[in-house]
């Protein structure tokens, strides 16, 4: 156990934060890419500048949330709020940091009972949230696994994490705990590039990619039909 | 690779179930290949691949575009919930073209192209009116008309198309008339000067409809069914640029705006809008003028991306004008003819981005007393019911009046109004077939009908 504890803390841990930082640049980048590639394809450079931010800003911060679905939207902020900043500013989180990358923010790192408060309403968020999705046919028609696997795995560091900051006090179980609490963050980061995840980079840019993908290039229509044979056919 | 289901589909003659909209021929080859193969050459030609690929990877499955897609809440059909239509041309894009998908299908398997699939695709996209409601949204930012266009566009290139829409845009592209509702250029000149005895009558006015005039200021497309079932709405029109004496024309060899490739192929789109500018050039006209019809008008704005050679002209539709030439007192309107109550539908395509959605409440406002809004409206407005080309396809009436239509029906009778102004060919055949249905008190017109009513000719 001692010793998967430390791989998952080392070794495991490094390369799954290098995944995921790598992952969601490379995301990042792509997609910059790709709307910038639109542009200079197409002749016509003008977008709907006023529209493309009031969505992407709106959408970005709870502005524009509770137009619709106000319960699970608020739920939703909720466990964002929690997952985002509990494992960010938690003391033992900055001390791992500064251990392992020598740099950290201890400093500004939550109280204990905060901490572990926030946890608990994270857990409490992100089970609710697999309820609301459970529950409805709505949504359970239009999700796939990983819409369910998500919420699972997200909450579990916080179990875990919370068992072992408030319950638990035997060293062994402590330990089993404390391993998966660490192994699942490290999943966690490996698959943010690699699913919805990805949303938490690429939010910013949707809206703007849309608008650019709107804007035709005007030679595509003629050269679909020679690559598809159809050259100078008929409709 | 012929599943029985499209083998089905074959033997019942051209018409498909669900949807139940005709088509012509049904393709002969290996449906599966041909749809990879079409959406592998539109990836690679065109611009939409950026929004896909980013598409695929951000969807939360949140159902917040349930609330507000007015079919869905017609039917509760999950089928027809915005993200579970996006879906299935998501699902075929993460699978063969992403990165990630292709890898993940190697090892894992899953998601496979079937002939069922594209059969579904063929409804459903077809379902969705295009209106983009649920794009406002969706907190992923997915564009969910934009995968109803691609997937549309795709479909076309595979002859999937409803029959209708093929039949008119051939007639437009390639027939003798020249225009979707196939009018001789000699009936459209005894319309025309019907029209004029008509608006002689109406304000003792010789109103004129100038055919081919070189040079002048505005060249004016109006959708062409008009000219058969709008007459009150060109005759507002011309009494507008007339007593604003505005400097237009219409061109004989070329005067439909109607433009069939926004919903359903960028192909057509380009080819209809080469046709705008021919007849632009060849009578040297400064603007373009488009009439009242939101799809023409904003399939008109891409004749910024297909004009060939320099100097596109500027776009302008007539409410835009009329609204300019009203704030410069060109033209004058008497508040004293209308005193029913009125209400405004906006148009999704003039509407939805919050393009023109004032000019046409100031103008109403100027000389119409009892003025109400449905809710919700401007970029919030329910689609009419027969977006996306949806109106054209005559054999899906019921559907479009009792199911899409339904939304819109409900918020115009809560208005209690005597006239439903939508100034959009599309909308007001289709409102003007949902009041029917649907029993619907009040009478649908254009804007200009309405101005054509309280213009004030200083003679
Ligand atoms: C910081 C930037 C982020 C933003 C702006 C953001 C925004 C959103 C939005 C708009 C949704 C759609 C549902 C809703 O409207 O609430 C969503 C869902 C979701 N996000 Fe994020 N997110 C961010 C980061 C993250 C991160 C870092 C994770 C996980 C590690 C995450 C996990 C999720 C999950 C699991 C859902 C689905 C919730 C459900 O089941 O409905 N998000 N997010």
């Amino acid at each position: 156990m001692e010793d998967l504890l430390n791989f998952a803390k080392g070794p495991l841990f490094r390369f799954s934060f290098a995944v995921m930082l790598l992952g969601l640049l490379r995301l990042f980048v792509l997609s910059l890419i790709n709307g910038f590639e639109a542009k200079k394809k197409a002749p016509d450079k003008s977008i709907p500048k006023g529209y493309v931010r009031k969505l992407t800003w709106g959408y970005l911060f709870p502005i524009r949330a509770f137009r619709t679905k106000p319960i699970y939207s608020l739920v939703s902020i909720i466990f964002h709020i929690g997952f985002i900043l509990t494992p960010l500013l938690l003391y033992s989180h900055a001390l791992l940091f500064s251990e392992s990358i020598g740099f950290s923010w201890m400093g500004i790192s939550l109280s204990k009972p905060v901490a572990d408060n926030l946890a608990l309403i994270t857990i409490f968020a992100g089970i609710i949230l697999l309820l609301l999705r459970l529950t409805s046919k709505i949504t359970r028609s239009i999700s796939r696994k990983q819409d369910y696997l998500w919420l699972l795995l997200l909450v579990v560091p916080f179990i875990t994490g919370y068992v072992c900051s408030a319950v638990v006090t035997e060293p062994a179980t402590y330990k089993t705990f404390l391993t998966i609490h660490v192994l699942s963050g490290d999943f966690i980061f490996i698959f943010m590039p690699f699913t919805k995840i990805a949303h938490c980079i690429l939010l910013p840019l949707s809206q703007w990619v849309t608008a650019r993908s709107w804007k035709f290039v005007p030679e595509a229509g003629e050269n679909i039909e020679k690559i598809l044979g159809k050259e100078g056919q008929k409709l | 690779m012929f599943s029985d289901k499209s083998i089905a589909v074959t033997d019942e003659k051209l018409v498909i179930p669900e949807m139940k909209y005709n088509i012509e021929k049904v393709p002969e080859t290996d449906r599966v290949t041909q749809f990879l193969k079409i959406f592998a050459a539109l990836l690679k030609e065109t611009n939409y691949g950026s929004a896909l690929e980013l598409y695929t990877k951000v969807s939360a499955k949140c159902a917040k575009c349930t609330t507000s897609c007015h079919v869905f809440q017609a039917t509760k059909d999950v089928k027809d919930i915005p993200c579970y239509r996006s879906e299935l041309l998501l699902s075929v894009y993460r699978r063969y073209f992403s990165l990630e998908g292709s890898i993940y299908a190697r090892i894992f398997g899953g998601f496979e192209l079937t002939e069922e699939h594209i059969t579904q695709m063929q409804h459903s996209f077809w379902n969705c009116t295009a209106c983009r409601k649920c794009v406002l949204e969706c907190p992923s930012g997915i564009d969910h008309g934009m995968l109803t266009h691609i997937a549309r566009y795709i479909l076309a290139e595979m002859g999937l198309t409803p029959r209708a829409l093929v039949i008119s845009t051939r007639e437009q592209l390639q027939g003798e008339t020249g225009n979707t509702s196939a009018i001789p250029l000699i009936a459209l000149k005894d319309s025309l000067e019907f029209l004029e005895e008509e608006l002689k009558e109406a304000t003792g006015e010789d109103i004129k409809f100038p055919l081919d005039v070189e040079g002048a200021d505005y060249i004016f497309f109006a959708p062409v069914s008009d000219y058969l079932m709008e007459a009150e709405t060109l005759m507002g029109i011309a009494a507008v640029l007339h007593a604003a004496g505005v400097s237009w024309t219409i061109g004989t060899k070329y005067f439909d705006a109607i433009n069939y490739g926004l919903f359903y192929s960028d192909l057509v789109l380009g080819r209809v809008l080469r046709k705008m500018q021919e007849e632009t050039q060849r009578l040297k006209a400064k603007k373009v003028l488009i009439g009242e019809c939101g799809h023409a008008t904003r399939s008109a704005t891409f004749l910024k991306t297909y004009w060939q050679g320099e100097g596109c002209p500027e776009i302008v539709n007539i409410l835009q004008l009329t609204h300019q030439l009203l704030r410069e007192g060109r033209i004058k309107l008497d508040p004293t003819k209308i005193t029913e109550r009125v209400t405004y539908h906006d148009p999704c395509n003039l509407a939805r981005q919050n393009w023109i959605v004032e000019q046409p409440r100031e103008i109403i406002r100027a000389f119409c007393k009892d003025f109400v809004e449905m809710t919700p409206n401007k970029t919030e407005n329910y689609c009419c019911g027969g977006g996306g080309g949806t109106v054209s396809i005559d054999e899906i009436r019921k559907y479009r009046t009792t199911i899409s239509g339904r939304k819109k029906a409900e918020q115009i009778r809560k208005t209690e109004a005597h006239y439903v102004i939508a100034p959009c060919a599309n909308c007001k055949k289709q409102i003007r077939e949902t009041m029917e249905d649907n029993n619907v008190d009040g009478e649908l017109v254009g804007l200009h009908d309405l101005i054509l009513k309280a213009i004030v000719i200083n003679k």
